[in-house]
């Protein structure tokens, strides 16, 4: 089996593009899907009872419907239903934070409720209010036990980005197919995104659990 | 001078005048930097309770898992029995069927009744057939107090049951010699008494026994000869009388006296 | 706006058909992913330098790699690989394999990590052979531990089938949205195979939810 790689080189910059779109997205995604998670995980732990089913219904359905569908139905579907139609960067964006966001609930949720109850109580003897003893004791320490599982999603983020090329976002898979398209050596093409995407995704997993290590002991009671 | 000769001839150890069951020659074990034990030599007759005392790091827990190879030492010979012990994993793992091994934290496996537990030697390294397997693990509860127990599972039974269980185990294999690894020292205070009255049955019925433990009434009382052991080495040796009343080396004193032990 | 439900269940042949399928690449890839897990796991933790780095490369290889992508390149490469021409299904399956006993590697070899010492130690007093310990002592306990983990990968897989619908593989999702371009349904269509997934998902991510419960480590 010959290998020729020029096809790679001639498209280097279009693929290029697409890559600087996959760590957009995987960047944007991650940030709403943290933010949405977080608020989710901690409306769970300390909200109202009767947002507390509403909100297990929607992580468990988002467990439940793999990724592939939440993008596919937000791309067709959504636009049906609102009126709204998203261009595909923005409605991968919307689907994958969606989903994301009920993983990242989650671990907020076992993070929270892992700080044992005598940590809450030592904090109230010392006249502490409810909100102070979230923010300044339960937090933080479980900050840090989440740091591995969010880095783990970081990765499943990254990898996901890579679906969105079935919704027509021209992020590195979608543009690898193009180009795998054209110059018939799908192969060699798809060898490079392999590559790329491992030196993408190895670091990650790798500099979380470093930070990790680093911090341990401050989330360790 | 060999302080054991000088022993031997003051005291007459048991089992005098036959050849010992274990002896240790200048046995040498390090782990990277450290070590562990810098050149023991002492011996174990046929029917005696040697307990091994002294403060952590002492050795004493190295030398009872080099003695069924549980670790492989570095120099020195260990005999059993007037043969020198392999060297290698393979020729200790047929030794080790002759020695039974109770451990610290009883190490019961969890997923196995007592009963299991208890058979598990016998079926699997004698292969010897389930129903013999059984009558014999019955048998071996019924003699440690725990009959009707049979049927439980570890996390069913109390830290004391569970190491009678670990001695059953261990006897099921009908070893020539039985090693105690500070068997009591994971127990409540309540639960100490059951096992040490297992250990002591087991001495008069004249089993070859080496303890490592801190029960220093256990040792006054069922020991017949006292190892003292300091950083890798035997400091001391004697009849429990000889070390518990008058101890020869002071750090011997010192030791004991840091465990309260006022004789 | 105008709605037509009844395509959903004038295709429900077609769209239970390819539920099937999609059973059959989960259980079919579980079937391999679990003695492939275990055989990395061992591999792993021999002593065996060369193993062990096999089986660790491995891991992190596929651990690091979007499913999609796996599947497009064994898509164009098995063909040349092998010289045959072969069917997507086998394809798809190849590539999921290959995924989860990655991940199923990692599983068994922390399950079996997390045996204490202790544990081989009492088995070896008694005489038993480094063998016989694994597999009377140290394995059952493990598969006690995986067991709940092995569950989340299970349902990861069943949402991952989905994947093989670009390589035209007929499982549920490929078949929703082929009639979906046939019929020009897209709201029915996709709203359908999302409650379809939906359905078959969520008791599964129930289950194991209840063997975390079950099952949890507790020393």
């Amino acid at each position: 089996m010959e290998l020729d790689f020029s096809p790679v080189l001639d498209s280097a910059q279009f693929l290029l593009h697409g890559l600087e779109l996959t760590l957009a997205l995987s960047a944007l995604s991650m940030l709403c899907s943290l933010a949405a998670g977080g608020a989710i995980g901690l409306a769970r732990c300390y909200g109202p009872q009767w947002l507390r089913w509403p909100l297990v219904f929607y992580i468990d359905s988002m467990r439940s419907i793999p990724v592939f569908v939440v993008l596919v139905w937000t791309y067709f579907a959504l636009p049906i239903v609102t009126g709204v139609v998203l261009p595909p960067f923005w409605a991968a964006l919307v689907a994958l934070s969606a989903h994301i966001a009920a993983y990242v609930a989650e671990i907020v949720r076992a993070g929270v409720s892992s700080i044992r109850p005598g940590q809450t109580r030592a904090a109230f003897a010392l006249g502490m209010s409810r909100a102070q003893t979230i923010r300044e004791i339960v937090l933080p320490q479980a900050l840090v036990r989440m740091l591995p599982a969010f880095g783990s999603i970081l990765s499943i983020t990254i990898k996901d980005t890579a679906i969105a090329a079935v919704i027509a976002v021209p992020e590195y898979m979608n543009r690898s197919q193009t180009v795998a398209g054209q110059s018939f050596h799908p192969i060699e093409i798809f060898m490079v995104a392999m590559v790329v995407y491992f030196l993408i995704l190895f670091p990650v997993t790798r500099i979380v659990d470093m930070v990790y290590v680093r911090l341990a002991h401050l989330g360790r009671s | 001078m060999n302080t054991s000769e000088t022993e031997r001839h003051a005291h007459p150890r048991k089992g005098a005048g036959a050849p010992p069951v274990v002896l240790y020659r200048d046995v040498r074990k390090r782990f990277g930097d450290f070590i562990a034990l810098s050149g023991v030599s002492m011996d174990v007759r046929k029917g005696e309770v040697v307990c091994l005392i002294g403060p952590s790091g002492s050795g004493k827990s190295t030398l009872l898992r080099c003695t069924n190879g549980l670790e492989l030492i570095d120099d020195g010979e260990i005999e059993l029995d007037g043969t020198l012990l392999p060297r290698d994993w393979e020729g200790m793992r047929r030794v080790r069927q002759r020695m039974g091994m109770v451990f610290q934290n009883f190490e019961l496996f969890p997923h196995k009744t007592a009963l299991g537990n208890v058979a598990i030697g016998p079926m699997t390294v004698l292969r010897m057939t389930r129903d013999d397997s059984v009558t014999r693990a019955r048998a071996l509860l019924d003699k440690v107090g725990l009959a009707d127990k049979a049927d439980n599972y570890p996390s069913q039974l109390s830290g004391g049951q569970q190491q009678r269980v670990a001695i059953a185990r261990a006897l099921a294999m009908e070893p020539e010699i039985m090693l105690f690894d500070e068997p009591t020292s994971a127990l409540d205070p309540e639960t100490v008494g059951e096992v040490l009255n297992v250990m002591k049955r087991l001495a008069e019925e004249g089993m070859t026994m080496i303890v490592v433990t801190h029960e220093m009434t256990f040792a006054r009382r069922v020991g017949d000869w006292v190892v003292v052991m300091e950083r890798g080495a035997v400091i001391e040796q004697g009849p429990p009388e000889q070390i518990f009343d008058a101890p020869r080396v002071d750090r011997t004193r010192e030791f004991l006296s840091h465990l309260g032990w006022s004789g | 706006m105008n709605f037509d439900w009844s395509v959903v269940w004038r295709n429900a042949d077609a769209l239970v058909e390819g539920t099937k399928l999609t059973i059959l690449l989960a259980v079919t890839t579980m079937a391999i992913a679990i003695p492939g897990g275990i055989v990395l796991a061992l591999m792993r933790l021999s002593g065996v330098r060369a193993l062990s780095a096999a089986s660790a490369s491995f891991v992190e290889l596929f651990r690091n790699l979007p499913l999609i992508l796996v599947i497009y390149t064994a898509y164009y490469v098995m063909p040349v690989a092998t010289g045959l021409s072969l069917p997507p299904i086998i394809t798809g399956i190849v590539a999921l394999a290959l995924n989860v006993s990655a991940y199923n590697s990692e599983t068994f070899r922390a399950g079996i990590a997390s045996i204490r010492q202790g544990q081989s130690d009492a088995a070896f007093a008694l005489g038993m052979s480094r063998w016989q310990a694994t597999y009377e002592i140290v394995l059952p306990q493990a598969v006690r531990r995986v067991l709940p983990v092995l569950a989340s990968t299970w349902v990861s897989l069943f949402k991952d089938t989905s994947l093989v619908s670009v390589i035209s593989v007929g499982e549920l999702a490929f078949t929703s949205m082929r009639i979906r371009s046939q019929t020009f349904r897209v709201l029915e269509m996709l709203t359908a195979m999302a409650l379809i997934y939906w359905m078959l998902g969520y008791p599964q991510a129930k289950f194991v939810d209840w063997l975390n419960r079950r099952f949890g480590i507790s020393e």
